[in-house]
């Protein structure tokens, strides 16, 4: 009877063995015991034994063929005898290739799932943020109250803010240092009301809640875009404000003398304002250093001057544009003002109207104020705002009428000389209008 | 297991008795005039003095201990002092017979031995030589304090005597102008040059140790002998006995000569057990141990019984008999030998000792009989010299050690090591970082065959050096050139390169390893090179440690990393730290080989790489490829620093898959400390350490292609020293990194990365650095290993659980914050 001859298992972790020598060749008679053929692990070297006699009737694997355990390698049988059952069957091959064992790549790769929604950005929680995606978000500007936070736990981690950057949520990086500080040292509002109400009780006093009442108003579009403008403009900009003031007196003779008898001529009532943004337009036409803006690292010098009116309004402060203000006569200027104003009030500005501004001048005189910190309208470079009249002595001791201006300039775009020149001619053309006025 | 050697059940069952000699006890006899014959006037004399000069020296430092001031010299010592007064004779009698190149080993009162063994040497040197060695140590540092500002004209040898006895007390006082700068203290001085080598302050520490220094003399063939001391209570431990076994094995004398080709002389050493009868208070004789008498022990570990004797340690000429009889034969080649001295220390085990273990009846008695001022009687009766002889002698050795004791003690000519002025002087020592490929330049390697007719070099050429044939495809791993092919070829390179370069281990020769790492190298190599070792791992790896100290390179292996604990005083308290405690002066050439299983349960499949890392003074690799193995190996063994080289059973068959052009047939080395970045990505790192890497590889794969994250692997090769600039560039890329490893978590080397790269890279973190180890369990059986060893698809659960959630996944573990909270509480 034929006998198959396999590759022996030397130890679990052996998956093939390598014939080093055929002692023993086709057509060779074999006694039991006789060394047929040689082969090797990894680890060792072994001579395989033949367990049965006869004649070698078929060898199936060469010297230096690495053979799987267990795999047929040769017959040994009585010649002429009938071995087709014992041969391994076609196609099957003594040695696998590990490359075709692995299973085909996956063809129906699809797109990989977006990142699920882990959180919720909630104003006045703690924000959960890690440590690259703060200094990302810092970097970038990105508007972090559109940030969808995708990370364990509900962390914003850096793949959200660039989402976020992707979809063109900026909001610029003064916001995003304000939602970060403010966010990241408030505890839940929640808690803070309970523990504290707690803690008064116990003292037996009156409880925080008690005069706690608010009404909680959302912010209207006006008031979100004057809040992102006006701290982006604090926060990116470095706004440096000039005092100055002037003697009003000559000013407020020409204002006398335009109601006694402007009316006559025709002339619209003109205001102290008026007089202010006309001298103004003048002063921007010989210096286009402040009638500028600035906006990715350019610097642009307007040749006319476009003077924003900063009109306060019930819906906040709104901005038109008085478009080629250093054309217009004196007159021209106080009734497109007031038709600009009052367009404000109604609420019928368009946006072109608004924007397009080279310079704003913003007007709290008529308030009462005698000095404040204009903030400037980005990207323009500098701001004007008109102060109220105080009364002062002069060294003969004599009293005159006072009218402060104060200048605030992006520190960026213009150095504080070439401001307090600008200031000063300004002051200067004021104190002498009828001069001005004769140019 | 040689196959020369036949075991048959006839031997083994034959009947009859196993028979012993009789041991000797205290059979010394001679008379002082048959000895007159021996010695000299001026050789009894300087006995006398030799054993005061010690009683001396323990006595001022007793006083120094326990009242603060000697002779009138003030000092507050706050460091140990285990003093040895009453037991001069035996340290004496022991050293007088020993030369220059004969190596003590110090027990654990061991200031007497120094001294003793220092006096010999100073009598036996000439002038010449003894003050060259005096120039050149450390720099003629401590010689310009004992010489001071002049150069001493006429007694070299008397300048000597005070450059020993300073040496020693300033490292006792840890001045920098001691023998090892202050660094070993009381419990590990020593003075190679004098062929004084450490003492230990772990008892019976050094006897692995000086089994290593006589094999280096054994296999290096160097003169001399080796005597490992120890106390009677050092008996009781594991890593004396298995010195004990290690240097009795059979093959020693009847393989090693390999039939004439070499020599068959047993081993060089003499274990030396100095018997006061107590542990620290534990009294061996009668509570703690059973031999009754301490020379029984000889009898134990070979027919030949180590020669062992019992020698009265309280009379010097007596134990210079004894010994000198020793180290004849083991001169002549019949070595090992076992020799017990009773003595007895009347002082306490430390200042601190208050007796409550004995009768103050017993110390009276023992002082009654004190071995110097007995010796003294014997020599005035015996006319050998005068009392006042002996008195002039006397009053000469306090004078001198209250002049060394004011010296040591004196800040501005012994100062202490400044480290606020040099705050980097002990980093500078805990490695020596050299490029020493030769031990010893002058000898030629000795081998059996040519390089290149070894089978195994053979059979590795027709192995591919990469894991991929011409067409990018996986070769069977049978044809790959494999990780444990690079690792044999470093160390057969080094065995044909350094003549030193000895390697030993369990199942080393014939077997090939354990892992077949070695086949070939029993073809190549004579037995005294390549040996298959007892079952000992701590004389293994303490045996190593005492062959580099020597001045030979030895690379030992434990076949499983688990075994680490059975060496754990040789790995963590010798190998790691005779370096630094010698401030340098050795150097410590030795390749621990340590495997990690797999598929073999809980006390061999263990990573214990932490438990390396943590201990200062060990470099520590973990390759997981052919290239790296082979790098790393030949780094390893070019250098002069101990190194634990960890392997990985899952993947010694892996062929170079990463390395350009595949594994190099020529030496290279890979620089410890460089992690590889095996795989380039930007989305997240994962830092593996070991074998994992190759799941690393599969999770990266998956991630790509089944989620679109493009993952970054770095193998980090070594762990010890470690680089991390690599790795943090990585994350400022990827802001993400996962660290995997096969070692349980808890205080794991991944949690020691994850902190740094933490503290490292926070600000460019996108999450915290999350850990990926196995579970803090035993390992489980095969079958349910993916439940315990981080695999491919749980390297992706842990990065959508902690670094950057995967919509959609679907998690096979579970590795959350809560859960880790979860088990941490469970103590899992």
């Amino acid at each position: 009877m034929a006998n198959l001859v396999i590759m022996p298992r030397q130890g679990q972790s052996v998956e093939s063995c390598i014939i080093t020598a055929w002692h023993k060749k086709k057509g060779d008679k074999v006694s039991e015991g006789d060394i047929i053929y040689s082969y090797e692990t990894d680890k060792s070297a072994f001579d395989e034994p033949s367990a049965f006699s006869g004649t070698m009737l078929e060898v199936f694997v060469s010297e230096g063929d690495v053979v799987p355990c267990l795999d047929p390698v040769c017959i040994i049988g009585n010649e002429g005898e009938d071995i087709s059952s014992l041969m391994p069957q076609k196609g099957e091959k003594s040695e696998k290739s590990p490359a075709a064992e692995q299973p085909a790549s996956a063809e129906n790769k699809s797109a990989p799932a977006a990142p699920e929604k882990t959180g919720e950005v909630i104003p006045n929680q703690r924000v959960k943020i890690s440590p690259r995606a703060r200094k990302l978000a810092l970097e970038s500007g990105v508007d972090m109250t559109k940030v969808v936070p995708t990370g364990p736990n509900g962390r914003i981690i850096e793949r959200d803010i660039n989402a976020a950057l992707d979809r063109g949520e900026r909001a610029g990086v003064a916001a995003v240092e304000a939602f970060l500080d403010g966010r990241l040292q408030v505890v839940p509002e929640e808690k803070a009301t309970a523990d504290t109400a707690a803690l008064k009780k116990a003292e037996g006093a009156p409880s925080a809640n008690d005069f706690g009442e608010y009404e909680e108003v959302a912010m209207s579009g006006v008031r979100r875009a004057i809040s992102r403008s006006m701290h982006a403009s604090l926060s990116e900009m470095a706004q440096l404000t000039l005092n100055t003031s002037f003697d009003a007196t000559k000013l407020m003779e020409y204002r006398s003398s335009l109601k006694a008898g402007g009316e006559a001529l025709g002339l619209p009532k003109i205001s102290l304002g008026d007089m202010v943004f006309f001298a103004a337009s003048r002063a921007l036409a010989a210096n286009p250093d402040v009638n500028a803006t600035l906006s990715d690292d350019k610097i642009r010098k307007y040749k006319h001057a476009n003077i924003g009116l900063a009109v306060d309004t019930e819906r906040g402060l709104l901005v038109p544009t008085i478009f080629g203000a250093d054309t217009m006569s004196l007159a021209e200027i106080s009734r497109a003002s007031k038709a600009a104003a009052a367009k404000a009030r109604e609420g019928a500005l368009t946006p072109d109207e608004m924007s397009g501004g080279t310079f704003t001048v913003t007007n709290l005189g008529s308030l009462g104020i005698e000095s404040f910190t204009p903030v400037i309208n980005p990207p323009q470079v500098a701001i004007l705002g008109v102060c109220g009249i105080t009364h002062r002595v002069k060294e003969d001791g004599t009293v005159y009428p006072a009218m402060g201006l104060s200048l605030t300039i992006d520190h960026r775009a213009l150095d504080g000389a070439p401001a307090a020149k600008f200031l000063n001619s300004l002051a200067k053309s004021l104190e002498n209008f009828d001069l001005l006025l004769a140019k | 297991m040689p196959k020369s050697q036949y075991i048959s059940p006839a031997d083994a069952f034959e009947k009859g008795y196993l028979e012993f000699d009789k041991i000797p006890l205290c059979r010394y006899d001679k008379t002082l005039d048959e000895e007159k014959k021996l010695y000299s006037k001026e050789d009894f004399l300087r006995i006398y003095r030799d054993m005061r000069i010690i009683r001396e020296f323990e006595t001022m430092l007793n006083e120094i201990k326990t009242k603060s001031v000697y002779n009138g010299v003030a000092y507050n010592n706050p460091g140990p002092a285990h003093l040895s007064i009453g037991q001069e004779a035996s340290a004496v009698g022991q050293a007088y017979c020993l030369d220059i190149n004969d190596f003590t080993f110090g027990s654990h009162r061991s200031h007497g031995e120094i001294l003793a063994k220092g006096l010999s040497s100073i009598n036996k040197l000439d002038e010449k030589e003894l003050y060259d060695i005096m120039k050149e140590f450390l720099g003629g540092n401590i010689l310009s304090v004992v010489e001071g500002s002049e150069e001493k004209k006429g007694d070299v040898k008397d300048l000597a005597v005070d450059f020993l006895l300073y040496g020693a007390l300033a490292e006792i006082f840890a001045r920098t102008t001691g023998f090892n700068r202050g660094l070993g203290g009381s419990m590990h001085a020593f003075f190679i040059p004098f062929g004084i080598f450490p003492n230990n302050a772990i008892v019976g520490g050094a006897a692995p140790v000086a089994l290593g220094a006589a094999l280096y003399k054994r296999s290096c063939h160097k003169k001399g002998i080796v005597v490992a001391n120890s106390g009677d209570g050092a008996l009781g431990r594991g890593p004396v006995l298995e010195a004990l076994n290690m240097a009795n094995m059979d093959q020693i004398r009847k393989l090693w000569g390999m039939d004439g080709k070499y020599d068959d002389t047993g081993m060089p050493i003499l274990f030396n057990v100095f018997n006061n009868f107590y542990g620290m208070g534990g009294q061996t004789r009668g509570e703690t141990m059973g031999f009754d008498v301490a020379a029984r022990l000889g009898a134990g570990f070979a027919p030949g019984m180590m020669h062992a004797e019992k020698v009265n340690g309280y009379d010097p000429l007596a134990v210079i008999d004894a010994t000198t009889r020793k180290k004849e034969l083991l001169v002549n080649g019949e070595g090992p030998a076992f020799l017990e001295v009773a003595t007895y220390r009347v002082s306490g085990h430390s200042p601190s000792d208050s007796s409550t273990y004995r009768s103050a009846e017993e110390i009276e008695e023992w002082k009654k009989a004190c071995p110097i001022a007995a010796y003294r009687k014997k020599m005035v009766e015996g006319k050998v010299a005068t009392d006042a002889e002996f008195d002039e002698i006397e009053s000469g050795i306090i004078k001198r050690m209250t002049k060394i004791c004011k010296m040591a003690t004196d800040e501005t000519i012994s100062p202490r090591m400044d480290l606020d002025r040099e705050p980097d002087i002990i980093s500078g020592i805990m490695f020596s970082n050299t490029n020493t490929p030769k031990m010893d330049t002058e000898r030629e390697p000795e081998v059996l065959i040519p390089k290149e007719e070894n089978p195994r070099v053979k059979q590795l050429a027709s192995k591919s050096r990469t894991a991929f044939d011409e067409n990018g495809e996986m070769l069977p791993k049978i044809k790959q050139f494999g990780l444990r092919d690079g690792i044999f070829e470093a160390i057969i390179d080094k065995f044909y390169e350094d003549p030193t370069t000895i390697a030993y281990g369990e199942d080393n020769r014939d077997w090939g390893g354990a892992f077949a790492v070695y086949r070939g190298l029993t073809e190549a190599l004579p037995y005294h090179r390549f040996f298959n070792a007892p079952i000992s791992e701590a004389a293994i790896v303490g045996s190593a440690v005492g062959y580099a100290m020597a001045g030979g390179r030895a690379i030992v292996e434990l076949m499983y990393a688990d075994f680490i604990g059975c060496a754990g005083d040789e790995i963590f308290n010798q190998l790691s730290k005779w370096q630094s405690m010698s401030a340098g002066i050795l150097k410590m050439p030795v390749v621990v080989r340590v495997s990690v299983g797999s598929k073999y349960g809980a006390q061999h499949s263990q990573d214990w790489t932490a438990l390396c890392a943590h201990i200062p003074g060990l470099k520590v690799c973990f390759p997981a490829t052919p290239y790296d193995a082979k790098g790393l190996m030949t780094e390893a063994l070019n250098g002069t620093d101990p190194v634990i080289f960890f392997e990985s059973q899952r993947i010694y068959d892996v062929g170079e898959q990463f390395h350009k052009g595949g594994v190099p047939t020529e030496p290279y080395t890979v620089k410890f400390g460089e992690p590889d970045v095996k795989r380039e990505g930007k989305d997240v790192t994962i830092l593996t350490i070991g074998a994992v890497l190759y799941r690393a590889l599969d999770a990266a794969k998956k991630l790509e292609s089944e989620y679109g994250i493009s993952a970054e692997v770095i193998d980090a090769r070594s762990i010890v020293p470690f680089n991390y600039e690599k790795v943090i560039e990585s994350v400022k890329k990827t802001g993400k990194i996962v660290i995997v490893g096969d070692a349980c978590d808890r205080n794991s080397v991944m949690r020691d990365m994850a902190s740094n790269i933490t503290e490292m890279a926070f600000d460019y973190l996108d999450a915290p650095p999350a850990v990926f180890g196995s579970r803090n369990w035993i390992t489980p059986a095969f079958e349910f290993e993916k439940y315990f060893f981080p695999q491919a698809d749980g390297i992706i659960d842990v990065i959508s659980q902690k670094l950057m959630p995967i919509n959609g996944r679907t998690y096979t573990v579970n590795e959350t914050e809560l859960e880790h909270i979860e088990r941490s509480k469970a103590g899992v």
